[in-house]
């Protein structure tokens, strides 16, 4: 079995685990109010930006954990230690390494722990206040999960000797471990690093009795860590830097022998044991290790000589400043640094002239490179944020020579359109049925820092409620964000009501379940304006910004849209290749009627009936006027009995009432001035089917075949058991022992064409698009009329069984499919209708070279009637049934896929 | 009804084999195709807002279908199901009662939290929820315990809810918070209080996508724990990115378990947010440095809004991925989180079936 050493494990957003390797974990002090006055100047003065870069500069030069304290006459420590730590966690430089939180007050240290996510350190409790008080507050740190420093004091003050040292250090981590069950590794021991060299004799063995108490505690109280404050050691020496590093490096090179793990030191300040001259070398040594009576004095008289030479500096890598402009701001940006940016953004003005072109040039390739690394997951969410605040203010450095910009610019032309203050108002919500918005709240924050006017509705916000606040602020753009599966859809609703509306502002989409491919497909082409998907908050900015320029707008709209309807229709051709089955298997699966307990219904004559010239009043009376309003594109249900179209388009049933009452006044005129002549014709035959055609008989007794009427077969694969229909399934087959009949007809409204044309000469086109619309009417109501008809001609239909609504509903039984529509995609078939009923002869409606009817308001079909059939659809025709087809219809191939092409799939 | 502590008998079991978790409550309750109508029943027929994608007050208006779901999740296999109340705070309930200040130009501070939190039509039903999801899901671990012989678990849902403690929102302030950590411990402790007496036998912190979320979750437990004199297994499960840092907070997965280890959780691990191939490395990383179980329930790929469960992979394609974790001694609990339904489920417990657990290293 695997084991893994117990050793102390931190965090701040990255681990610190202290293994052996590790020879000394450094903790950084100078976040420290009394290690650093500089830091307690800041503090003091609110600067807590600077004072946050103190704490960046230590994890730069290699602390592993910093110390952060704020005990401080004149500062409210418990306030400025939340304050101070939720400003550090959106530092990720900063938060990545554990945090110390130290104080001597409690209060302090138990609000501190509430702001850390890792494992810190608590720093310190003791035995001061008595066993229980200890007990209470290390329980409440091992709630909290922390690491914690006891000092080794008592109710009898703090420990200076050896003795003193370690009999405190073994009480407490008695108690520790056996009574609070804190985990030893956990503990820290700060067995008090006390100043020597002060003069006092009984001083000198401060260091040895910190370093001997040190190696006890290793030796004696397993997985135990100590500590302490190594700056103390040398705190007579003041002012000497060269002297108090020399101290330090010195202390610690013999403690950390002895096994001290850690210290708070000032990670830049640290000379290196090995290059420490060796006179000073030996003279320190003897201080520490209290090796001769006159250490103090002869350490003393060499430090004269080091008196005004400073230390060494702290280092901070500033390399990246000898890159040109572009790549500083980039770094900038990526590593979140804002000390330079005013200069680095001054640089850039200057160079690149125009303010704006800093912002669309090396600022925005800087958030791109961001953007780039955060999807490729390796830049945080933090971190994008902190670049936001960086780029914040860098536009903000930019804004006054804009505003200059345009007020020079207005100067000039006085008449010019005064241009909108800020660079755009961004709406953005979390739509309707949604409650997340924590992504959605950091798209608000990167797009403010980037100068835009965010107005943020929060979460589950109605569509109406979005399109009046975008109409009431005037919205640049709007941003629907959602992370659940349902808000794909509440998207794809205010897309299409945006466009109802007659917007164009641009829509953003985003939020973990949303996709481009989704916007492409199912979003976009619901809106005419553009609409973009955007990844994550880092991608929120570049495409604002290209949407919001001048110059990029309409080419960034243009690319998007390519780009949508290329993924759109490539998705398109992958959904339609459906599994399919061959045609043997199709026919195998086709529609069965129960032929047994069947009497065909027989027809009251063979033979066509023409009709010449049908009462268009009559017909009126069966227009569906549905359909008719779909041509003006007022999209709604017809009430006949209130004579009013049902619609949720705001204003279209007031103006469907108005076109219908010129629909009505416009056939007043028709029938007046006999405009139109309706002419159909209609007939009945013997029919059986074979396999996929239908057999037109000369007679009943089946003597010859008049002629043949080719069905297609559906070939999609249906796992459901569903069949695999053909028209001709509707018939009874010629095996069968009985003849089944099938009907046909073809009507058409003359006179339309030439009318609308007149009125167009007229320069009314108005009046020209009125007619034809009224003229399909008027052909689908005879054709409505003409079935009904032959329904009851059949036999099994009385006159005014159905009510027109009934009609229109298709309540009845039988069907009259039209070749060219989706249960017989095939034109090629109307010929050998139209030859069948004679119907160019007898009514005057003739086929174009293309199989078109002329008259236009013309329809044409097949009348089935057994009580199953139904209207299906074909698709995804295979090559083994065109292959069939044409050897049955003798066509080529190529010729039927020609007029089949978009049945086909293969 | 508190539970007797399990953990004795979980931690035999899980030596003899891996665990198998449950899958999507919200993919498979869309499934059932509820209307809003149906989701707000008579109770909250004249509620001002949307419900029907608050999945948990499904429990009291449908609890029918949420226990068709436990149910059908112990028949295709899994040991311990979740309860149905991941957003069952009065913090995450309100969005779905209480008017959101912004849209009317206000802020959402820790001012207006106070009110959430101390709002007793909030906090009651809040209670109720998990109550009664605790107790649904227990009805059905009991029932199919006993018709299967083999015992099933409940684990009281303990979800990030819908803010955070480390990000700011504002954008000219970035140490500000809209809620205090204090706010949430408050919230929590009544969520757990209320599991345990439904009678949940785990607590599960989950879907972690703010590691100090869950560290006030993680103390709403052990306050919980050592007032009433209780003790259940936790288990905490984080969701990470594709860095491996969890979603909002950034902190990697060895990060947190250093940070969660005091609990001693009876498992750490990892869901949500990614499918398992882009999950593994994060779950080997935890893998060698959590000296307890490994848990891990992923999403079924990546959202696909193009597919019917709204995720990329099949309960084939689970099944293999799972397998291969089994087979890297990578696991010690198993099951799928969004996109996953009991089908997915009933591959993934088949996936781990016959495979060893992973070895729990031990401390040393």
């Amino acid at each position: 079995m695997k084991t893994i050493p117990r050793i102390l494990r931190l965090s701040g957003s990255q681990p610190y685990n202290h293994t052996p390797d590790k020879n000394f974990l450094m903790i950084g002090e100078r976040t420290n109010v009394a290690g650093s006055p500089a830091f307690a100047k800041l503090i003091r003065a609110g600067k807590l930006e600077d004072a946050l870069e103190v704490a960046r500069q230590q994890v730069e030069n290699g602390a592993n954990v910093i110390d952060i304290c704020f005990d401080d006459g004149l500062i409210d420590g418990k306030a400025m230690m939340a304050r101070f730590l939720q400003l550090l966690q959106s530092e990720p430089d900063i938060a990545k390494v554990p945090i110390m939180v130290d104080s001597s007050k409690w209060e302090i240290l138990e609000e501190g722990i509430k702001y850390l996510q890792g494992k810190g350190i608590v720093n310190s409790i003791s035995l001061k206040e008595g066993e229980e008080q200890f007990k209470e507050c290390a329980r409440h740190i091992k709630k909290y999960g922390a690491a914690v420093v006891v000092m080794a004091f008592d109710e009898n003050g703090q420990a200076a000797t050896y003795d003193e040292k370690i009999r405190i250090c073994e009480r407490a981590y008695r108690i520790l471990v056996d009574e609070v069950h804190f985990p030893p590794q956990d503990i820290i021991f700060d067995p008090n690093i006390l100043t020597v060299a002060t003069g006092i004799e009984e001083h000198n063995n401060y260091a040895l009795d910190f370093i001997n108490a040190t190696r006890w505690i290793k030796e004696n109280l397993p997985f135990a860590k100590v500590s302490g404050g190594v700056s103390n050691i040398s705190f007579s020496f003041r002012g000497n830097n060269v002297m108090r590093e020399a101290m330090h490096s010195v202390f610690l090179y013999h403690a950390c022998r002895a096994g001290m793990d850690m210290g708070i030191v000032n990670a830049g300040m640290l000379e290196v044991y090995d290059q420490i001259k060796p006179e000073l070398l030996e003279k320190v040594e003897d201080v520490i290790l209290n090796r001769r009576p006159d250490a103090t004095e002869r350490l003393l008289d060499l430090a004269e000589s080091f008196k005004n030479v400073s230390g060494k500096k702290i280092e901070e890598d500033l390399s990246w400043r000898n890159e040109p402009v572009e790549k500083r701001l980039e770094y900038a940006l990526l590593k979140g640094i804002d000390r330079f940016i005013d200069e680095d953004t001054e640089a850039a003005r200057l160079k690149y002239g125009v303010p704006l072109k800093v912002i669309e040039g090396p600022l925005m390739d800087g958030m791109g490179v961001v953007g780039d690394l955060f999807g490729a997951g390796k830049m945080f969410l933090p971190q994008v944020v902190k670049s936001a605040r960086v780029m914040k203010k860098s536009v903000a450095w930019l804004e006054p020579f804009m505003e200059a910009e345009k007020a020079a610019k207005a100067l000039a032309n006085p008449d010019a359109e005064v241009e909108k203050s800020t660079a755009g108002k961004f709406l953005i919500a979390t739509v309707k049925g949604d409650v997340h918005d924590i992504g959605k709240n950091i798209v608000g924050v990167v797009l403010s820092c980037n100068g835009f006017e965010v107005t943020d509705m929060g979460v589950m916000v109605s569509c109406d409620k979005i399109l009046a606040k975008a109409r009431e602020i005037g919205a640049d753009i709007i941003g629907l964000s959602g992370l659940i599966t349902p808000s794909l859809d509440e998207m794809v609703h205010v897309a299409k009501e945006m466009e109802k509306a007659g917007m164009n502002t641009p829509l953003l989409i985003g939020g973990a379940t949303t996709s481009s491919a989704h916007t492409a497909i199912k979003i976009a082409q619901h809106y005419s304006g553009p609409v973009v998907h955007v990844l994550d908050a880092s991608r929120s900015v570049p495409v604002t910004t290209s949407l919001l320029s001048v110059d990029q707008r309409a080419e960034f709209a243009r690319a998007n849209r390519v780009k949508q309807d290329k993924i759109r229709i490539d998705f398109e051709k992958g959904v339609n290749k459906k599994a399919t089955i061959s045609l043997e298997k199709a026919r195998s699966l086709k529609y069965t009627c129960d032929w047994d307990n069947y009497q065909p219904a027989v027809p009251e004559f063979l033979g066509t009936r023409v009709i010449e010239n049908q009462s268009l009043r009559e017909l009126a009376n069966y227009i569906d006027w549905t359909p008719f309003f779909h041509a003006w594109e007022i999209r709604g249900v017809w009430q006949p009995d209130t004579q009013t179209l049902k619609t949720q388009n705001a204003g279209g049933a007031e103006e469907a009432k108005k076109i219908h009452a010129e629909a009505l006044e416009l056939i007043e005129r028709i029938i007046a001035e006999k405009r139109f002549i309706a002419r159909g014709i209609y007939g009945f035959f013997a029919a059986n089917a074979a396999a996929d055609d239908i057999i037109v008989w000369n007679d009943t007794q089946r003597s010859a075949e008049r002629c043949r009427l080719h069905t297609l077969r559906q070939q999609l694969d249906k796992s459901s058991g569903k069949p695999n229909v053909a028209l001709a399934d509707f018939l009874a087959d010629k095996k069968n022992a009985y003849t089944d009949y099938i009907g046909g007809f073809v009507l058409g409204i003359h006179g339309a064409d030439e009318y609308a044309k007149e009125l167009e000469q007229q320069n009314d086109p108005y009046g020209a698009i009125m007619v034809k619309a009224i003229a399909d009417r008027f052909a689908e109501a005879f054709a409505e009329l003409l079935h009904h008809r032959a329904r009851v001609a059949w036999g099994y239909e009385r006159p005014n069984e159905f009510n027109h609504n009934e009609l229109i509903k298709e309540l009845y039984r039988g069907i009259r499919p039209a070749p060219g529509y989706p249960a017989q995609p095939d034109h090629t078939e109307k010929p050998i209708l139209f030859d069948l009923l004679d119907a160019t002869n007898k009514i005057g409606v003739s086929l174009t070279e293309s199989n078109a009817m002329h008259p236009a308001s013309a329809v044409s079909g097949i009348y089935l009637s057994h009580p199953d059939s139904h209207y299906f659809a074909l698709s995804d025709l295979q090559r083994d049934q065109i292959e069939d087809y044409a050897q049955r219809k003798g066509m080529s191939i190529e010729e039927v896929e020609r007029w089949l092409g978009p049945w086909l799939g293969y | 009804m508190p539970q007797p502590d399990p953990t004795a008998e979980l931690t035999a079991a899980l030596k003899e084999r891996i665990l198998v978790l449950d899958g999507a409550m919200g993919t498979t309750i869309r499934s059932y195709g509820l209307s809003e109508e149906q989701a707000r029943g008579k109770r909250f027929g004249d509620s001002k807002k949307d419900i029907l994608n608050n999945g948990d007050i499904l429990t009291l208006t449908n609890p029918e279908v949420i226990g068709d779901i436990h149910k059908r999740f112990y028949e295709a296999g899994s040991d311990i199901v979740e309860t149905n109340n991941f957003s069952a705070t009065s913090i995450s309930q309100s969005e779905f009662f209480v008017d959101d200040p912004r849209e009317h130009g206000g802020k959402k501070d820790p001012e207006f939290f106070q009110g959430i939190i101390e709002d007793s039509f909030l906090r009651d039903l809040a209670w109720e929820i998990n109550v009664e999801s605790a107790r649904l899901a227990r009805k059905w671990a009991d029932n199919i315990g006993s018709d299967t012989g083999r015992k099933r678990y409940v684990a009281g849902a303990i979800g990030p809810l819908t803010v955070s403690l480390t990000n700011s929102p504002d954008a000219n302030d970035s140490g500000f918070r809209v809620i205090t950590f204090d706010q949430v411990l408050v919230a929590y402790k009544e969520q757990v209080r209320a599991l345990i007496e439904g009678g949940s036998d785990l607590l599960m912190v989950e879907t972690i996508f703010d590691s100090l979320n869950a560290k006030a979750a993680l103390v709403a437990i052990q306050d919980v724990f050592a007032e009433d004199k209780i003790s259940l297994p936790i288990i905490v499960s984080a969701a990470v990115g594709r860095g491996g840092e969890t979603m909002i907070s950034a902190q990697t997965s060895e990060a947190l378990w250093n940070a969660v280890a005091h609990v001693n959780p009876l498992a750490i691990g990892l869901n949500c947010s990614l499918g398992p191939d882009l999950m593994k490395p994060f779950l080997e990383e935890l893998s060698n440095c959590a000296t307890t179980h490994i848990s891990c329930y992923p999403n079924a790929g990546l959202p696909n809004p193009l597919t019917p469960t709204g995720f990329d992979m099949t309960p084939d394609d689970m099944n293999r991925w799972l397998a291969d974790f089994a087979n890297s001694g990578l696991l010690n609990f198993a099951g799928g989180c969004c996109g996953n339904t009991p089908e997915h489920v009933a591959a993934i417990a088949k996936a781990v079936q016959h495979v060893a657990p992973r070895s729990v290293p031990s401390i040393g």
